[in-house]
C-alpha cells in the first residue's frame, strides 16, 4: 500500500534562500512522525509545502495516491490535509464551539449536524466548557488545543501539527502528549513539526530531521538522538565528538 | 447547550416579529407627513446597512463604495421605466441583479487587496461610476432622470399623495435584510464569511474557499442594496447622478452599522433608528445653512461611541452575550 503521504523531490527557493533542497519524505498510514531540525533548517517550509499554503518550486507532492502539488491549502483539506499553526490563528471574534463549526462545515452541510459534531470534537479535546466562550478569553494551552479541534473536525486522514507543544508548562505539554496519541488511535495519522526533542522523542514512532533545508537522518526516535551528526546539527561538532 | 443556541436564534426571530408590528402600526398613530418620511428614510438606511454589513460587517470587506449599487439600482428602475416602459418592480429585480454582478466583476479585481488598500478601492470605483454617469448623455447625464407621476398605482409604485405606501415598502425591505441576515447568520455561509473576516489563512487551511466567500458576500449584498436604491428612485421620484450615487450614501450605508456594532445582527438597524432621525432632525432645525452641521453631530456620535463602545451600541445590551461571556 502506497504511502498517505509523500514529497519527492522537492525544493523551495526563496530568492536565493534555498529552503528546501532535494526533500524526498513518506509517512505511512497511521504514523505519529516527528519532524524536527534545528532553527532555520526549513521544517516551516515544508510544511506549508505539505499544507498547500505555497506550490513547491520543484518536486512533487503525493497525498493518498494522487498528486496534489498544485492544490490550494482548502482543496487540500478537502482531500484530508488538516492543519494547525506554529502563531495560533483563533477565529478571535468567535465562539469556541463557531470556531470549531467551520472545520466541520466542509464534511456536514447541516448546520444542525455540524454544530453536533463540533460539540463532539470540542469534548474529545477536553474544550467542551469552554464552547460558549470567545476565542479571544482563552488561555494560550486552550487555543492550542481548539486549533487541533478545528482541524479535527474537518475529518484529515493526516493532521499536520506545528509546534504545538512548544512554550506549554510539562503539565500542559505532557495533556498534549496525551491528545495526539489519542488522535492516532482513532486512526488520523500525525505529522508533527517540533522544536524540542525531549518532549516529542517518546511520542513518536519515527524522526525526520532536517537541516539546512535537507534530510539529515531519518529513523527510530532512539536511534535519532544518539546519531552524532543529529547532535552537532543541534549543538555543534564539540558535543558531537564527546559522544 | 445546542437548545440555548436555538432558543437565542427563536428569541431574536420574535423581538424582530414584534418590532416589526410596532412600524407597521404606527401609522395609525403618527399622521404627520413630516414623521413619516423620516420613518420612511430610517427603515430604507436600516434595510441598507443591513445589506452593507454582510459584506463588510459579517465577511469583514469594509467597502466605502456601496453608492455605486445604491445608484446602479437607482438608474436601473428609471432608465428601464421612462424608456421601455417596465415596471419599477421589474426593474428593482434587473438592478439587484446588475448590481450582483458588477459586484462580483469587481471583487474579482479587488478581492486580492487586502485592509486599506481594499476600501481606497471601493472609494475610488464608487467616485469613477459617478462621473461616468455624470456624463452619460442617454441616461440623462448631470441632469438625471424624471420620474413622471402618472397618478397613484401599486403596479407603477408611485404615490403622489400618501407616504404610507413607501412606509409599508420599506419596512418589508428591512424585515427582508434583516431575515436574509438572521438566516445567513447559522449557515455555511455566515460561518464562512466571519472565518474569513478574523483570519483568512486559517480558514483557507479549514476548507473555505476564501475568494468565493468573498464573492459570494458581495453578490448578496450589492444586491439588496441595489433594490434599496431602486425603491428611492421611486421615493424620490427625480434622480440625478449627485443624489443616488454621491459619496454620502456610502457613509450613510456605513454609519449605523459601526454605530450600532458592526457584524452584528441587530447593529445597523439599531444604528438607523438613532442615527437617521437625528440627521433629519438636526439638518431641518439648524435650517438649510446648517448643512453640515448634521454630519458634525454624528461625527461627533461616532467619536464618543468608538471611544466608549468600541463594539457598537448593541453591546451595552450584554445579556445576549451574557451567555457567550
Amino acid at each position: 500500500m502506497s504511502p498517505l503521504l509523500e514529497t519527492r523531490g522537492v525544493w523551495q527557493r526563496f530568492g536565493g534562500l534555498v529552503a528546501n533542497s532535494d526533500v524526498s519524505i513518506s509517512v505511512g498510514r497511521g504514523e505519529i512522525v516527528g519532524l524536527i531540525g534545528p532553527n532555520g533548517a526549513g521544517k516551516s517550509t515544508l510544511f506549508n509545502l505539505i499544507a498547500g499554503v505555497l506550490p513547491p518550486t520543484q518536486g512533487s507532492i503525493m497525498f493518498d495516491g494522487e498528486d496534489v502539488t498544485r492544490l490550494p491549502a482548502a482543496e487540500r483539506c478537502q482531500r484530508g490535509v488538516g492543519r494547525t499553526f506554529q502563531v495560533v490563528k483563533s477565529f478571535e471574534t468567535m465562539t469556541v464551539i463557531d470556531n470549531v463549526i467551520v472545520g466541520a462545515l466542509i464534511r456536514n452541510t447541516k448546520m444542525r449536524i455540524a454544530r453536533q459534531k463540533a460539540y463532539e470534537v470540542l469534548e474529545f479535546c477536553g474544550l467542551a466548557a469552554r464552547a460558549d466562550k470567545l476565542a479571544a478569553d482563552l488561555v494560550p494551552s486552550e487555543k492550542r488545543r481548539l486549533e487541533v479541534a478545528r482541524a479535527l473536525a474537518t475529518e484529515p486522514k493526516l493532521l499536520l501539527l506545528d509546534e504545538v507543544l512548544t512554550g506549554l508548562t510539562p503539565v500542559e505539554a505532557q495533556t498534549g502528549v496525551e491528545l495526539v496519541r489519542k488522535v492516532r488511535a482513532t486512526g488520523v495519522t500525525v505529522l508533527m513539526v517540533e522544536h524540542v526533542m525531549e518532549i516529542v522523542m517518546p511520542l513518536v514512532d519515527r524522526a525526520i530531521v532536517l537541516n539546512l533545508g535537507k534530510v539529515l537522518v531519518e529513523g527510530k526516535p532512539t536511534e535519532v538522538v544518539r546519531n552524532p551528526e543529529v547532535i552537532s546539527a543541534y549543538l555543534g561538532d564539540r558535543h558531537a565528538v564527546g559522544a | 447547550m445546542d437548545t440555548q443556541f436555538a432558543q437565542r436564534r427563536r428569541r431574536d426571530l420574535i423581538v424582530a416579529l414584534c418590532l416589526a408590528v410596532i412600524a407597521a402600526l404606527a401609522p395609525l398613530f403618527v399622521k404627520d407627513v413630516y414623521v413619516q418620511n423620516i420613518m420612511v428614510l430610517t427603515l430604507m438606511y436600516a434595510a441598507l446597512s443591513q445589506s452593507w454589513n454582510i459584506l463588510s460587517g459579517y465577511c469583514g470587506q469594509i467597502s466605502l463604495g456601496h453608492a455605486l449599487y445604491f445608484g446602479l439600482g437607482a438608474y436601473t428602475t428609471a432608465l428601464l421605466f421612462t424608456k421601455f416602459g417596465v415596471l419599477p418592480w421589474f426593474g428593482m429585480l434587473a438592478g439587484g441583479a446588475i448590481s450582483a454582478v458588477i459586484a462580483m466583476a469587481l471583487g474579482y479585481l479587488c478581492f486580492r487587496l487586502r485592509g486599506h488598500y481594499f476600501v481606497i478601492a471601493t472609494i475610488v470605483i464608487a467616485e469613477i461610476a459617478l462621473l461616468l454617469f455624470q456624463n452619460w448623455d442617454w441616461a440623462g447625464a448631470a441632469l438625471g432622470i424624471d420620474i413622471p407621476m402618472r397618478g397613484d398605482s401599486w403596479l407603477k409604485f408611485q404615490f403622489a399623495r400618501s407616504k404610507l405606501p413607501y412606509l409599508y415598502f420599506a419596512l418589508t425591505l428591512a424585515c427582508i435584510a434583516w431575515l436574509v441576515t438572521w438566516w445567513l447568520e447559522d449557515s455555511k455561509w455566515g460561518y464562512w464569511w466571519r472565518a474569513v473576516k478574523d483570519n483568512p489563512d486559517a480558514a483557507e487551511s479549514l476548507g473555505v474557499v476564501v475568494f468565493n466567500s468573498k464573492m459570494g458576500a458581495a453578490a448578496v449584498s450589492a444586491f439588496l442594496v441595489a433594490i434599496g436604491g431602486s425603491f428611492y428612485a421611486q421615493f424620490v421620484s427625480y434622480i440625478d447622478p449627485e443624489s443616488v450615487m454621491g459619496f454620502q450614501f456610502s457613509l450613510l450605508m456605513a454609519l449605523p452599522a459601526v454605530l450600532g456594532g458592526i457584524g452584528t445582527l441587530w447593529g445597523p438597524a439599531l444604528g438607523a433608528v438613532i442615527l437617521i432621525p437625528l440627521t433629519e432632525l438636526t439638518r431641518s432645525y439648524v435650517g438649510g445653512s446648517g448643512r453640515g452641521v448634521d454630519l458634525i453631530v454624528y461625527g461627533a456620535l461616532i467619536v464618543a461611541i468608538s471611544l466608549a463602545l468600541p463594539k457598537g451600541l448593541v453591546s451595552v445590551f450584554s445579556w445576549r452575550r451574557g451567555a457567550a461571556r
